[in-house]
């Protein structure tokens, strides 16, 4: 997307979780429910004021803007990929650091505070792994000041972490990038390169979310990175490789009023192209107009979809267990332009994560055809805003 | 029948409203004291309990370092590159409150990312009602603004602070500006008391507000296995160690329960006054009736009955006083509640109690205790009055005939006890509670000897008086005799008051003059210049170096020495150490209980000394060792000496400047100690002093002698609440003696009216009456003499040995044993006055009527 909204929900909420819902249990309490649903608006409103927004295009240039933007209320990197083994074993990962401004940027003139805890911004990652023959899908997170080397983000080299969670660039130019996380049962340690240039979301890399000016982010992606390496479950460590997805953006926006949450979609076809499209949800279920996507040729090319180049029709719904919200399961995406109809099924029904704030992100396939001819793929989608 | 028998009870407990009213008043003030003595000790308790367990939270494990703290990059490592997780930092310390005189705060410097798992409170349970959005910017705010607190709602509530408002706090000296960024409102109201008198901020405030950048207090851990804990402790640097949580909680809660058994027995010395004020209205009334229980019993009442009359009677006065007791105890605790927490405050741990938490099972221990006293009480005359054959019982006489053989027998008893208490107090095992049970079987045994010992001074007494006043004086004594079976009650109760006034009145003046003499051999420097210390005597603060430095060369000056106070961790808890930087050539004059301070102030070598409360306390010796957590690891000390120390019942461990230095890290002072240079006035000096150091952080000056004063104040104030219970005892026994005359006096009306018909004038009886009972409280209060002393032996050398380590010799000051007798006589008279006010002037025909 668009995960402004869900990068800065997710953030937020990620902190407020930590702080309410943490000691009620190891994340699956039945009152995180509750919580996010308290949380979703409310965490989304913020104050702008003091922070810098995204109102014009504006030129990137890399590794500069793979590195930290202060002055913008929220911003993220978010890996997500599907891996194989050589056996052909399917694992799903999702990686995602979030950094959040406690407060708006300090004036120069502010007097330096004596304590290296002294902060004011926020890192949470999020990591999940769906191992799809296992059935399992696993789910943690982390949460720590920039202060202290706890955790931070630069460009120089590149590198952003929260305590023993990173992603790292190789200098100068930040490519390949290694991913590196664990937690309890699962870990994983890749490298990502990519044969495909940038590619700028909206237009040119401003990406609205709403009617008024500055309700936008800075985005972009990397929709084809090469991964290999090893992931890590329970005792097994498998040799894998594959396709993984960066999104990254920053802003100071906010979910309009109307909004209740979105879906999203990143898909890797094997005809060479990338679709990605977001569907922002109006309260009746609705698509709003500010819906958007991007399909990406196999020479890099991309081509911005608006509202109506595309439809989004849901086939299946799935009860989480855990939380009891009701999320859609099966999708039929269609792109008249190019005569495109897939239908998208996740990999496992449960990869809904419960780390802090709710939300479902997970691998899935893709089967259809294009221009008469079939066509599959993989990829992954997000679901935020159910249940509340 | 049996409604008959209850007749008889109910006009007996009517006929006598007085002493009725005194008896009821007695158990009521016995049980009142226990009471309000158990709801303040456990309110404190209480309150101390979630204290600590708000500050530690659920943390298992702590990694704590020497004086200076934790450095941050040991967090860093252990969450980072070890994986330690729940893992969180904790920056914290007390400070004033300037603006709210006599309230002080524990700040709590946490991360609030990390600590949900340790102190779910602080994040808000309340979520519920709080909104996420509140909750979020609250965090944000505590982290990203300078100076962001959080206080307890009810905390801001007593202050009249807001959300917005700013709180002058008081760090060692230097004043600084907090700012309430949110209130902390958790939903049980156990954890709104504990957050009392917590300011939370965020670690990066908590180092600012304390000057301690780069360290922490403590990083705390919840590790339940072995194995991690192990990899854990082996990737700390030296001087950081790993200890589990509530070690340190641990210690503090034994000396504070040390303090509060103390407290228990003296209340519970209240009760037995009481219970000898049952006693002796019972068997008043017993023996008031006994031609109607001969009758009764000629008539064929069985003995079971009469029994069930006597008990019955007692019950309800048991019962009434009891009741009245329990609420009166519970209005009491809130007065004895504030004298508890402030000696806590000065000698353990901040504290902050506002209010008596009501225990049910408090109060119906109160209850038990004064039910069971009044039963206990009133067994002996309800079986007195039904083992006698019905003839006998009718007959005075044979009473007073019985009286006197028990007498004998008590006597017996009495040494028995004696023997008996001295056993239990000379095993060592037996702890404070052994010590308290061997001094209540002393204290007994007391009580029995007093009949055959006043049976032996009336010998004497009698000449004496019959020399001095003829008939009318040997009236007095005779009558004495006559009515032992009263009298030796009234006697005795009135002597364990007196003796509990005067042991414990020895006791405090010993304590007092052992601390003034070793106020004296300690503080040998003309002036001393320290960071002002929260509260009482606890070493917190740091002194600035470079005011320390600027001090010290003020003109006038001619030696300056230093001393650094910390608390270092120990293998059994934490230590406190203080560091002297002293003139080997004038060494500090203390007394040493063994070894000597030989050697040490030179520097050379691991030698300390230790005070003799933590000899006590870890069984260390002259030439022994103790081990200490220095910044370079585990080492050894050697102990030259023990010295006598009333400082810290936790004990100390003293050694040279330079020995501390090559340990530790630590190059900070807690305070400076100068000399006048000859011919320099102290107090011109401390002014010139107090203006060098204006401007810089507030420091406290004091001459020698003010310091002096100051300290025997904290003194005085810590034993403020045993001089309350002390009162309150006495008061006990001066109600137990009233009551006792009164009936006795009022017995004696028909005796009285005969020798006012004989000639006696209204003046004579009056004269009489008062010297009888004169005598009563003289003879009560030179056994109360011996008594007192063997009650202040067992309370210096066994009580305060096991409860603070401490000893001193015992110095019966003569003025506190005249205090005793005079008190006793005092009381006697003062309870003689109204009996002797009413057979005075009594119509003489009135006492005659029954005949």
């Amino acid at each position: 997307m668009n995960r402004a909204g869900l990068g800065l929900g997710v953030a937020l909420l990620g902190v407020v979780l930590a702080l309410a819902i943490w000691p009620a249990g190891q994340a699956r309490a039945p009152r995180a429910g509750i919580q996010a649903t308290l949380a979703v608006r409310e965490a989304l409103g913020g104050d702008t004021a003091g922070f810098a927004r995204a109102r014009a295009p504006r030129p990137l240039s890399f590794p500069e803007d793979h590195g930290p933007h202060p002055d913008f209320r929220t911003e993220w990197w978010y890996y997500t990929g599907n891996l194989r083994t050589a056996a052909g074993r399917h694992v799903g990962f999702q990686l995602t650091f979030f950094r959040v401004a406690l407060a708006p940027p300090e004036p120069p003139s502010a007097e330096p505070r004596p304590s290296p805890w002294a902060a004011r911004h926020l890192l949470v990652g999020h990591l999940a792994v769906t191992d799809t023959a296992g059935g399992r899908f696993h789910a943690a997170s982390r949460t720590s000041r920039a202060a202290l080397g706890l955790a931070g983000a630069q460009a120089r080299p590149f590198r952003v972490w929260v305590e023993d969670w990173a992603v790292e660039g190789e200098p100068p130019s930040a490519l390949p990038m290694r991913l590196r996380a664990a937690d309890g049962e699962v870990a994983l340690d890749l490298e990502l390169s990519t044969s495909r240039p940038v590619v700028l979301q909206g237009e040119g890399g401003l990406s609205r979310k709403g009617p008024e000016p500055g309700n936008a982010s800075y985005y972009y992606s990397f929709t084809r990175m090469p991964a290999r390496g090893v992931v890590r479950i329970g005792a097994e460590t498998l040799q894998v490789s594959g396709l993984a997805w960066m999104d990254r953006e920053w802003s100071t926006s906010a979910l309009g009023p109307d909004l209740a949450g979105w879906d999203w979609f990143a898909v890797q076809l094997d005809d060479g192209r990338d679709l990605m499209v977001y569907r922002l949800r109006r309260h009746d279920g609705a698509a709003d107009p500010f819906s958007a996507g991007t399909l990406v040729a196999p020479d890099g090319t991309a081509r911005p979809l608006g509202a109506g180049d595309f439809a989004v029709e849901t086939l299946d719904t799935w009860t989480s267990p855990q939380s009891g919200v009701r999320y859609p399961a099966r999708w039929r995406v269609t792109v008249p332009s190019i005569d495109l109809t897939v239908e998208i099924q996740p990999r496992l029904a449960d990869q809904e994560l419960l780390v802090g704030p709710r939300y479902w992100e997970g691998a899935v396939t893709v089967a259809g055809a294009a221009a008469g001819r079939p066509v599959a793929g993989h990829g992954y989608v997000e679901l935020v805003g159910y249940g509340e | 029948m049996r409604r008959r028998l209850a007749r008889i009870a109910v006009r007996q407990l009517r006929r006598h409203p007085w002493s009725l009213g005194l008896a009821v008043l007695g158990i009521a003030l016995g049980v009142a004291v226990a009471v309000s003595i158990d709801l303040a000790n456990s309110s404190a308790r209480r309150a101390f309990g979630l204290a600590t367990e708000a500050v530690t939270g659920r943390a298992t494990h702590q990694v704590i370092g020497g004086p200076s703290g934790v450095p941050d990059e040991v967090y860093r490592r252990l969450r980072v590159d070890l994986g330690v997780r729940p893992a969180a930092p904790v920056v914290a310390g007390d400070v004033g409150a300037p603006d709210h005189p006599g309230r002080s705060f524990h700040v709590l410097g946490i991360d609030p990312f990390v600590d949900a798992a340790f102190r779910p409170y602080l994040g808000g349970e309340d979520a519920g009602q709080t909104r996420a959005r509140d909750l979020l910017s609250r965090a944000a705010d505590l982290v990203a603004r300078p100076g962001a607190a959080l206080m307890a709602r009810s905390t801001a509530r007593d202050l009249a602070l807001a959300p917005g408002d700013e709180l002058a706090i008081d760090v060692a000296g230097r004043r600084r500006t907090l700012t309430i960024v949110g209130l902390l409102e958790p939903a049980d109201p156990a954890s709104a008391r504990a957050l009392d008198g917590l300011l939370v901020t965020d670690v990066a405030t908590a180092q600012a507000t304390f000057g301690a950048a780069g360290r922490l207090t403590r990083i705390d851990l919840i590790v339940d296995d072995d194995a991690r804990l192990a990899r854990i402790a082996a990737a700390l640097p030296a001087g950081v160690e790993l200890v589990a949580a509530g070690a340190r909680a641990g210690t503090t809660a034994a000396m504070i329960r040390a303090f509060q058994w103390n407290l228990t027995a003296l209340s519970l010395l209240a009760l037995v006054v009481g219970m000898f004020l049952i006693y002796q209205t019972m068997t008043f009334s017993v023996v008031q009736r006994r031609p109607l229980i001969g009758a009764l019993r000629a008539l064929g009442v069985t003995r079971a009955e009469v029994f069930a009359l006597v008990m019955s009677e007692a019950l309800v006065i048991g019962v009434v006083g009891t009741l009245a007791g329990v609420v009166l105890g519970v209005v009491m605790a809130q007065g004895l509640l504030r004298l508890v927490t402030r000696t806590i405050n000065d000698l353990y741990f901040v504290l902050s109690v506002r209010e008596v938490a009501l225990d049910a099972v408090i109060l119906a221990k109160g209850g038990v205790l004064g039910l069971g006293a009044t039963v206990l009480a009133a067994l002996a005359p309800a079986l007195e009055a039904t083992s006698a054959p019905p003839r006998v019982v009718m007959s005075r006489a044979a009473l007073e005939t019985r009286a006197r053989q028990a007498t004998r027998r008590a006597t017996w008893l009495g040494l028995g006890l004696f023997l008996a208490g001295a056993a239990v107090l000379a095993a060592p095992a037996g702890g404070i509670v052994g010590g308290f049970a061997g001094l209540f079987l002393v204290m007994v045994g007391c009580a029995a000897v007093t009949p055959g010992a006043a049976l032996v001074l009336l010998g004497p007494l009698h000449a004496v008086a019959g020399a001095a006043f003829g008939m009318l004086g040997r009236l007095a004594t005779r009558s004495i005799v006559a009515a032992l079976s009263r009298t030796a009650v009234a006697m005795a109760a009135l002597m364990i008051a007196v003796s509990a006034a005067i042991g414990v009145g020895v006791m405090i003046a010993s304590f007092r003059d052992a601390v003034t003499r070793w106020l004296e051999g300690t503080l040998r420097a003309d002036v001393y210049v320290a960071a002002p210390s929260l509260v009482g005597n606890r070493p917190d603060a740091t002194l600035d170096p470079g005011l320390a430095a600027r001090l010290a060369a003020t003109p006038g000056v001619a030696r300056a020495s230093t001393s650094r106070s910390v608390v270092v961790p120990g293998p059994d808890g934490p230590v406190h150490v203080v560091a002297l930087d002293v003139d080997p050539a004038r060494p500090p004059r203390w007394r040493f209980l063994e070894g000597d301070d030989d050697g040490i102030w030179g520097g050379a070598g691991d030698l300390v000394i230790v005070s003799e409360p933590f000899a006590h306390r870890h069984g260390t010796r002259a030439g022994g060792t103790v081990r200490l957590r220095t910044d370079r690891g585990e080492r050894d000390f050697r102990v030259g000496g023990v010295f006598y120390d009333y400082g810290s019942s936790a004990g100390t461990v003293v050694m040279s400047r330079r020995a501390y230095d090559r340990a530790w890290d630590d190059r900070a002072i807690s305070s400076l100690a100068l000399d006048g240079a000859p011919g320099v006035d102290v107090d011109a000096l401390v002014a010139a002093l107090r203006a060098r150091a204006a401007g810089g952080p507030d420091v406290v000056v004091r001459s020698n002698r003010a310091l002096r004063e100051a300290s025997l104040e904290i003194f005085d104030r810590t034993f403020a609440i045993t001089g309350v219970l002390r009162t309150l005892t006495m008061a006990v026994a001066f109600v137990g003696m009233l009551a006792a005359l009164m009936a006795l006096q009022l017995e004696r009306a028909r005796e009285i009216g005969v020798l006012r018909v004989l000639g006696l004038t209204p003046r004579q009886v009056w004269g009489l009456v008062t010297a009888q009972t004169g005598i009563m409280g003289l003879l009560a209060g030179l056994l109360a003499v011996p008594g007192g002393l063997l009650l202040a032996g067992v309370l210096v050398l066994v009580i305060n040995r096991r409860s603070f380590g401490w000893t001193m010799p015992i110095d019966p000051s003569p003025s506190v044993l005249l205090q005793g007798v005079a008190l006793a006589v005092l009381a006697a008279v003062l309870a003689g006055l109204y009996p002797a006010w009413r057979m005075a002037t009594a119509p003489p025909a009135e006492g005659l009527r029954d005949e």
